[in-house]
């Protein structure tokens, strides 16, 4: 079947395109420090993380709460595969360099990275996947912490470097491209990232809107008459749950590389449901509502709302309740709103070409 | 689509008065990277206080012949690597000329290539990791490292306790406590003692079967560098088994909550410090006065006017960004990281001098005991390493 090109996704082509060329622009002009490209750089991660979550969760119906253990492969497998073999010394300072003395490719590490992660998960798929709703996502929660406990294991340190941290490896910054002399030419460190957020997004979308993906959806609605239609329960879902954790994989190389720094302490569960936030307030079953709220979520926690920990004086008046981890109560109070007020999250089950068939059927009503 | 206006609408009146920030004429900025909340919260408060103490006491430094009125700017790290770098970008885009901080050494680390890419210098008060500094020319500190530490600590159960098998116990995925006790553990065995080492899970809340474990192996020292929380667990645990060994622990047990779970019981709680209440009686004097002074302080500092000796380090590393700043002349970060390796002053702290790697040059650490009476800190002894 041919698809037709019709108004709202040229529309929604052309939106893209021009955001990433105003990505672009902005970043040969505007200061590298500024926190617009740290926001979309950890915005361009976290929404490849919850788009890959959203596969499982808001597509198949799997309720898994294994995101951060899947990140914390990725990011390791990452990490332990690019440090530089000459800082390999003073990473694992405790291990005698390590044991892995050859670096890849960035690219490649982050392939390999999703790879492992997803043998992961078809490795505690096999077990896990015969449970449902509630115990799935109690099997999936308990596969993620023994996954962080194993690669706290000191035994396995001259792999992971034990308790302690990864770092060195290269990070986003080492994809601009410098002149001879050390000056960055041209800026790319934001747009890469947001070019293989976007990428990895792209083959969800494709999956979803393919066979399989209408497969997917036949399971999350009703299990019995799906398999009545012939879908093969089992391998279906297994695969959602390969292709969710292999981009979850990815997710983590490219948190790891965000981050500068890799320590298996902060892939906690209190990680998986921050995405698991940003999936439930982007919407069940959007992939743009998952996007467009890891921007907003990455953004009002770590940007827009900061300056509510510093003391404010306007006009002489100091304004009250300004203080350090005020921004943590204001946050938490601006998420409960969202909860109860856009219940569905903000685009419920649309996407961003929806939203232009709406205005065009709706002509003339509310803008 | 109306709700994702008025959200959008919402969003944009935020980040409005986000950028209405107050400026006046000479004013230097300096980052402060604690954190104010997660696990680590608590101590990174303490560290806090010592740096607006010192503010408040000198809120004014003289560069190239103008007085600049200093601002602090605060970024809350969340105790966590991964909200590190964007609380680290938030100083760097503010126009920070120095940051002070951080309490824990991850979160420093984490922080640290944001601040080598903008050429701001960063001044650790309390962060002990060997990698904080090392490999960069911009992260300096001014207390002891672990390897010290852990020297020291071991000197100490092996010469003065006279302990010969020791039981070191760590948290699993705490990088500070596992390589303090790494440190300590070759010390000892190089002393010619025995160190039974154990990792238990975050989140453990019940010791009881490390501390029988410890009496089985008859360990003469419990060392424990872990975290507030668990120590006090630890402390009550231990004495509720009815203990013999002393408790051994790093910085991080220097802290009212510790001496207030030792406080009626007969467990002894030995650890290594950088500063000893008494030391220093203006400093002391005039820190709790400015502590009962407004409740909020009081809170942050876990309740009471006891001095924590992280908020002695935060203290000594405000002045030590006054004397870089001066001796830069400007507010230019590239000037002030130039110039802070020549900086030396005398703090409440000790004498602060850095050597070529950005370390302060320490020779020895205080020792203190709980008083089981009384719940308070005794001096023990200047423990130097030889």
């Amino acid at each position: 079947m041919k698809k037709k090109l019709d108004l709202p996704h040229i529309l929604t082509v052309i939106i893209i395109i021009a955001i990433y060329a105003a990505v672009f622009i902005a970043e040969q002009h505007m200061p590298p420090t500024s926190m617009l490209f740290t926001v979309l750089k950890k915005g361009a991660t976290y929404a490849l993380v919850a788009v890959s979550m959203n596969l499982l969760n808001g597509f198949t119906g799997i309720f898994s709460l294994g995101q951060a253990g899947f990140m914390l492969i990725g990011a390791y497998i990452f990490s332990i595969f690019t440090i530089p073999v000459e800082h390999r010394g003073i990473v694992y300072q405790y291990y005698d360099g390590g044991v892995i003395q050859f670096t890849l490719p960035v690219l490649i590490a982050m392939i390999l990275a999703g790879l492992v992660a997803a043998l992961f998960a078809f490795l505690i798929g096999l077990p896990v996947l015969r449970l449902k709703s509630d115990y799935l996502a109690i099997a999936t929660l308990g596969f993620a912490e023994i996954v962080r406990t194993i690669f706290q294991w000191d035994k396995l340190g001259p792999v992971t470097n034990g308790s302690n941290m990864l770092r060195l490896f290269p990070t986003f910054n080492d994809f601009n491209i410098k002149n001879a002399d050390g000056t960055v030419a041209v800026y790319l460190s934001t747009i890469i990232p947001m070019l293989i957020a976007g990428v990895c997004i792209a083959i969800i979308l494709l999956l979803i809107n393919s066979t399989y993906g209408r497969a997917l959806r036949a399971i999350k609605d009703d299990e019995i008459a799906a398999e009545a239609m012939g879908i093969h329960l089992a391998s279906h879902k297994q695969m959602a749950f390969c292709v969710s954790s292999f981009f979850a994989g990815v997710g983590g190389a490219m948190l790891a590389m965000y981050q500068t720094t890799v320590q298996a302490k902060s892939f906690t569960t209190a990680m998986t449901y921050e995405i698991l936030l940003i999936v439930v307030i982007g919407g069940l079953g959007s992939v743009t509502g998952s996007i467009l709220s890891s921007f907003l979520f990455v953004a009002a926690s770590e940007w827009w709302l900061r300056f509510l920990d510093q003391k404010q004086v306007i006009n002489g008046f100091e304004v009250p309740l300004l203080r350090n981890g005020f921004r943590l109560v204001v946050f938490s109070f601006i998420i409960m709103i969202v909860v109860l007020f856009f219940r569905q999250g903000i685009m419920g089950t649309k996407e961003l070409p929806d939203l232009f068939r709406k205005k065009k059927t709706a002509e003339g009503g509310a803008k | 689509m109306k709700k994702l206006f008025a959200l959008l609408a919402v969003v944009l009146c935020i980040s409005m008065l986000a950028s209405t920030a107050v400026l006046a004429d000479n004013v230097v900025k300096i980052g402060v990277f604690e954190p104010a909340s997660g696990d680590s919260g608590a101590g990174g408060k303490q560290e806090m206080l010592g740096m607006q103490y010192a503010n408040y006491e000198t809120p004014t430094v003289e560069i190239g012949g103008e007085t600049y009125t200093v601002e602090l700017v605060y970024a809350d790290n969340g105790s966590s690597t991964d909200k590190a770098p964007s609380a680290a970008q938030q100083l760097v885009s503010s126009g920070v000329s120095v940051v002070l901080g951080s309490y824990g050494s991850g979160v420093s680390i984490a922080g640290s290539q944001y601040f080598a890419d903008a050429n701001i210098p960063a001044i650790g008060a309390s962060c002990t990791n060997p990698q904080v500094t090392a490999g960069n020319d911009h992260y300096f500190r001014i207390c002891f490292l672990d390897p010290f530490q852990g020297t020291v600590l071991a000197n100490y159960a092996y010469k003065e306790l006279g302990a010969r098998t020791a039981y070191s116990l760590a948290e699993l995925g705490n990088d500070y406590d596992q390589g303090l006790a790494t440190y300590f553990k070759q010390a000892f065995e190089a002393l010619g003692g025995t160190v039974i080492a154990d990792s238990f899970p975050t989140g453990t809340s019940d010791f009881t079967s490390y501390l029988t474990n410890a009496q089985m192996y008859s360990a003469e020292v419990f060392f424990c560098p872990v975290s507030i929380a668990y120590s006090t667990q630890i402390v009550q645990q231990a004495s509720s088994q009815g203990v013999t060994f002393p408790i051994l622990g790093g910085d991080t047990l220097d802290s009212n909550v510790v001496a207030n779970a030792a406080k009626g019981t007969d467990v002894n709680v030995t650890i290594t410090t950088f500063y000893q209440e008494g030391a220093n009686p203006d400093f002391d004097n005039g820190f709790k006065a400015w502590l009962n002074s407004n409740n909020e302080y009081l809170t942050n500092n876990g309740g009471n006017d006891m001095i924590a000796a992280v908020s002695v380090m935060g203290y000594d590393t405000y002045y030590t960004a006054l004397e870089a700043l001066k001796a830069a002349g400007t507010t230019d970060s590239a000037a002030v990281k130039a110039a802070l390796p020549g900086v030396t002053l005398t703090g409440v702290s000790g004498s602060i001098a850095f050597d070529e790697i950005g370390d302060a040059i320490r020779t020895s650490a205080f020792v203190k005991k709980v008083d089981n009476a009384s719940g308070d800190w005794n001096f023990v002894t200047e423990q130097t390493v030889d």
